[in-house]
């Protein structure tokens, strides 16, 4: 269960690339059936997933999203633990 | 015949059948395709028989056999053709399913060797050494040793501008070329091509596809991700978004890492010097007058 003190990394099953201020994210994937999944990330997706780096924890990333957005506590947590979520498939989450 | 090469998309690809081998009889679909210059890129070496894919190699890909009617796609079997990797030795295992026999084929490759080898079991006096979907696969491997693009995409040249048309199943590629087959404009494929960098632009090829196929190309100065709209409408695209739907409609095997983030940049530079824009359209010929004049806005 992801909680405030979770801290995530990127795990190996996806390709990224920095375009613009957007990411493109591909998947590794082992059967043709999932081949041409291919997903965006938006400037605050983009902003989300450069935090992950195996030291930032959930909390930090509220933070960081609420000084770089402005928005108040309760959206930004709604926020970090929807992308979470999303992007689980992607992530290793490590539990402090 | 023993040996022949074939020029696709600009790679010239030497098929040489081995003292064990046999006599290789190209199918109609290649024929244009046939050259005569012996510089190849890329030689596949073609023997009569089973081979044993060895015990260590390790599973990394698989594809069902899928068949595609009227825009529906249908799985036929869940067998068809599967990867195999053991260090830097690759091995595609495939049945042929449009042989009149059962017959199946390996191809052994790596991503840093000029010389393949093809096994090819029950076959008769005179086999081509192509049939589906070998040829597709090793022209797949080929765009990724060089960096290539292959696009499930339709594409035209008129009056020295060559536009690609991509997008998903049913989305109105072969639609789209025959609203363009008007005088003056040479339809380079409607199904499937490949893209190469070529000095400071890009080039667009046709691959066998049809019998009646032969060689065309054309230089590239427009991407088009195209759906069926209620009107004609050109949507222009961020540039994440660019790179995000012209791969997504991109032929990838994506099992490593490093073949994805090649196709990536591939992908990238080739948006940075391309204009990629959606285009929404309605099956007639006043499509092409939208992108026509779309273009002397430009």
């Amino acid at each position: 269960m992801v909680n405030l003190k979770s801290v995530p990394s990127r795990s190996s099953s996806v390709v990224t690339r920095k375009t613009g201020s957007e990411y493109v994210l591909v998947p590794v994937t082992n059967n043709i059936a999932d081949m041409n999944s291919v997903y965006t990330l938006n400037e605050p997706g983009a902003f989300l997933w450069e935090l992950i780096d195996g030291e930032n924890n959930i909390e930090d990333m509220i933070e960081a999203l609420i000084r770089e957005y402005d928005i108040d506590e309760e959206t930004a947590t709604a926020d970090v633990f929807e992308f979470i979520n999303e992007m689980n498939k992607y992530l290793i989450i490590k539990n402090q | 015949m023993r040996s022949y090469n074939l020029y696709i998309a600009g790679y010239n690809i030497r098929i040489e059948s081995s003292s064990d081998g046999p006599e290789l009889l190209p199918s109609e679909r290649f024929i244009n395709y046939i050259c005569f210059d012996n510089n190849h890129d890329i030689i596949i070496k073609v023997h009569s028989g089973k081979f044993n894919i060895p015990s260590e190699a390790e599973k990394v890909f698989d594809a069902p056999y899928v068949e595609e009617l009227n825009g529906i796609r249908i799985k036929k079997n869940d067998r068809f053709w599967s990867i195999y990797k053991q260090r830097n030795n690759l091995y595609i295992s495939t049945i042929l399913p449009l042989s009149q026999k059962q017959r199946e084929a390996i191809l052994q490759f790596s991503l840093d060797k000029r010389e393949w080898d093809l096994w090819l079991d029950s076959i008769d006096d005179e086999t081509d050494p192509l049939e589906y979907p070998l040829d597709g696969l090793i022209l797949y491997y080929l765009t990724v040793l060089h960096g290539d693009i292959m696009i499930h995409a339709s594409g035209v040249s008129y009056e020295g501008r060559g536009y690609l048309f991509s997008g998903i199943s049913g989305s109105g590629k072969s639609t789209m070329a025959k609203l363009w087959d008007i005088p003056g404009v040479k339809i380079i494929h409607d199904d499937r091509l490949i893209i190469r960098k070529e000095g400071k632009g890009y080039v667009m090829f046709n691959t066998p596809v049809y019998n009646n196929d032969e060689p065309f190309e054309s230089k590239l100065d427009r991407i088009f991700i195209i759906d069926h709209g209620t009107e004609n409408r050109i949507v222009q695209l961020r540039e994440a978004e660019s790179v995000s739907l012209v791969m997504s409609n991109c032929i990838q095997h994506n099992w490593d890492s490093s073949i994805i983030a090649g196709l990536l940049d591939s992908v990238s530079d080739l948006t940075r010097a391309v204009p990629v824009a959606r285009l929404f359209f309605l099956p007639e010929k006043s499509t092409v007058d939208h992108i026509l004049k779309n273009e002397k806005r430009i």
